[in-house]
């Protein structure tokens, strides 16, 4: 590259594979690739009708070079190429189905919406989807024989015994101890292993209520970490004693998903796990027993994150906030949530709940 | 894993069945920026622009040498972690050069613990230190007493002499720690462990600042006792 420095501005406008050719040729330097493409060059001829490559195009001359000036022609053009706003712009509103207007979908590079991207294949989805998603079908395989009746029972809700008129046509009742129907847990199989769904944090900083600052620092630091702007969230609860009022701002949240959910995590296992002082894991015993689990980061663990570090100086250290960290899975039980983030190196310490 | 369903034929037919749904490129899609509040009206719903910070590709290399990119918002090209789980015990338990072993080649810390017994070391339960540190004042009734209380406590059990001293706090292990009587306990003083006395000096007092000088306070216990 530091030949291709030093070479005269129009130069620049080269394709790097043919500047590549020229100068190593002429030089006494020997180029692996540009030798190998010399030497492919003639096995490759006779596809030369389905493929076309720009190794075997003959490289510049000095004259082409001159001659290459894309600056002169800007300079010398005697009209303006159209601005943006002859451009097309989608519409600011979407109107509905049937509105003759409509907008391009979220993956047109015009689109109000689009984001562009994916940039790069994160580690740890990689990691997971090569070897991890593999091995948990593998290790978590439990062989029913075909044929085997189902023990469990379909209907877990409970019936109405039927001893009133007024029983006729209610819905049916919970089970005993739960509002809500728990999850059951469904064995893992092809279809049915465990993944990284998304990844939410949040952050509550009480001392936004006092001093409104804390809420940009903490605002500011989520979004270095997640790469998404953050929600405020609000106070929900009236407590004299703590001097919070219900609706007063007072806390962050933001949730990532995909690429960016398995990089975070990949940055929490790999940067921040390490370098927390005597650490042992994460407790065993989170999770809402339907495959999500939690953990948190104080606040002076923050500034182990990469992102945090690179300009630690930017922030109050007194305003740094801690945060949760909510790790939602498509597990159906915190077991194989559990079996997932240990096969992505998180370690558990302590009493198993569920 | 929820199973991914088609497009449905109405999402087809309506490029954007609906505008704020637009996570329907897969799961390899970009996160979904928060969308900010804006007014919905009946008749048309506002389309945002994302507001999000820009991303670099950076370069990071891990402890061990080993290199992969990230999208991040840091904007340095390259990160290097000097500490990360290449090279961390909990995540490498095999490798023997990350295990905590004393380094002790002069003999200094050998000969420290002849002299002076076990009841400095930080790895001890308290107990054991303890017991060890009654074993170090045994030894040391041999020569005249100086401070009474110590020995006096100690004086029903303490074996004489230096060997013996030696040989009790040898004993002295975590295993033989429960056994330890209640009497003994009196004797631990928060600056029983070495380290502790070093790391107390060398961390700040809290009380300085906003607190009572010794005067002040011993007026305001006076004060409370009335």
């Amino acid at each position: 590259m530091a030949s291709l420095r030093g070479l005269s501005r129009p130069t620049h406008g080269l394709p790097l594979s043919q500047l590549c050719h020229q100068t190593y040729s002429v030089s006494s330097r020997r180029c692996a690739s540009s030798q190998a493409a010399a030497a492919a060059a003639p096995a490759v001829k006779d596809l030369a009708d389905l493929e076309t490559s720009t190794l075997d195009r003959p490289p510049l001359n000095a004259e082409e070079k001159k001659e290459f000036r894309p600056w002169k022609r800007q300079v010398d053009r005697k009209f303006h190429l159209p601005s943006g706003r002859y451009s097309y712009h989608p519409p600011k509103y979407y109107r509905g189905p049937l509105h003759p207007v409509q907008s391009p979908p979220s993956s047109d590079p015009t689109a109000r919406d689009f984001v562009p991207g994916p940039f790069n294949l994160p580690r740890l989805r990689q990691t997971y989807l090569s070897t991890n998603a593999s091995d948990i079908m593998t290790l978590a395989y439990h062989h029913v024989p075909p044929g085997t009746p189902d023990t469990q029972p379909s209907q877990r809700l409970r019936e109405w015994d039927g001893s009133s008129p007024y029983h006729k046509n209610r819905p049916l009742r919970a089970p005993r101890g739960a509002p809500v129907l728990p999850l059951k847990e469904r064995d893992i199989n092809f279809v049915n292993i465990p993944e990284i769904k998304e990844v939410t944090i949040a952050s509550y900083v009480p001392a936004a209520l006092k001093e409104p600052d804390h809420l940009l620092v903490c605002r500011n630091v989520i979004l270095a970490l997640t790469g998404t702007l953050p929600s405020i969230t609000k106070t929900r609860s009236d407590v004299a004693q703590w001097h919070i009022r219900s609706g007063q701002p007072a806390g962050v949240k933001t949730t990532i998903h995909g690429n960016a959910a398995y990089e975070f995590l990949d940055r929490c296992i790999n940067f921040v796990f390490p370098r927390i002082k005597d650490w042992r894991g994460i407790q065993a015993s989170t999770g809402d027993s339907s495959g999500n689990l939690s953990f948190g980061l104080g606040p002076e663990e923050m500034k182990f994150f990469p992102e945090v570090e690179a300009n630690y100086q930017m922030y109050a250290p007194k305003m740094i906030p801690g945060c949760r960290i909510f790790v939602k899975t498509t597990a159906t039980s915190d077991r194989q949530a559990r079996l997932l983030l240990q096969t992505m190196g998180v370690p558990f310490y302590g009493e198993i709940r569920n | 894993m929820a199973p991914k369903l088609p497009p449905t034929t109405a999402a087809m037919l309506s490029r954007r069945s609906c505008s704020l749904a637009s996570s329907t490129s897969g799961s390899f899609s970009p996160s979904l920026p928060h969308r900010g509040q804006h007014q919905q009206v009946r008749h048309a719903t506002f389309v945002p622009r994302h507001r999000r910070p820009y991303q670099f590709t950076q370069l990071v290399q891990l402890s061990d040498g080993s290199t992969f990119t990230v999208r991040t918002t840091s904007p340095q090209a390259l990160y290097r972690s000097a500490k990360d789980s290449r090279n961390h015990i909990l995540w490498q338990p095999s490798d023997k050069s990350l295990r905590n072993v004393e380094v002790d080649e002069a003999g200094k810390l050998a000969a420290f613990r002849e002299r002076f017994g076990r009841g400095w070391d930080m790895a001890e339960g308290p107990a054991a230190a303890a017991a060890a540190s009654d074993a170090a004042a045994g030894a040391a009734a041999e020569e005249p007493a100086k401070d009474g209380k110590k020995n006096k406590v100690v004086d029903g059990k303490a074996p004489e002499g230096k060997k013996g001293a030696q040989a009790q706090a040898q004993a002295a292990s975590p295993a033989a720690a429960p056994a330890a009587p209640a009497a003994e306990e009196k004797v631990v003083d928060p600056f029983d462990s070495l380290v502790d006395l070093i790391s107390g000096y060398a961390t700040e007092d809290k009380n300085i600042k906003g607190g009572l000088s010794a005067k002040d306070q011993a007026r305001k216990d006076k004060a409370k006792k009335k």
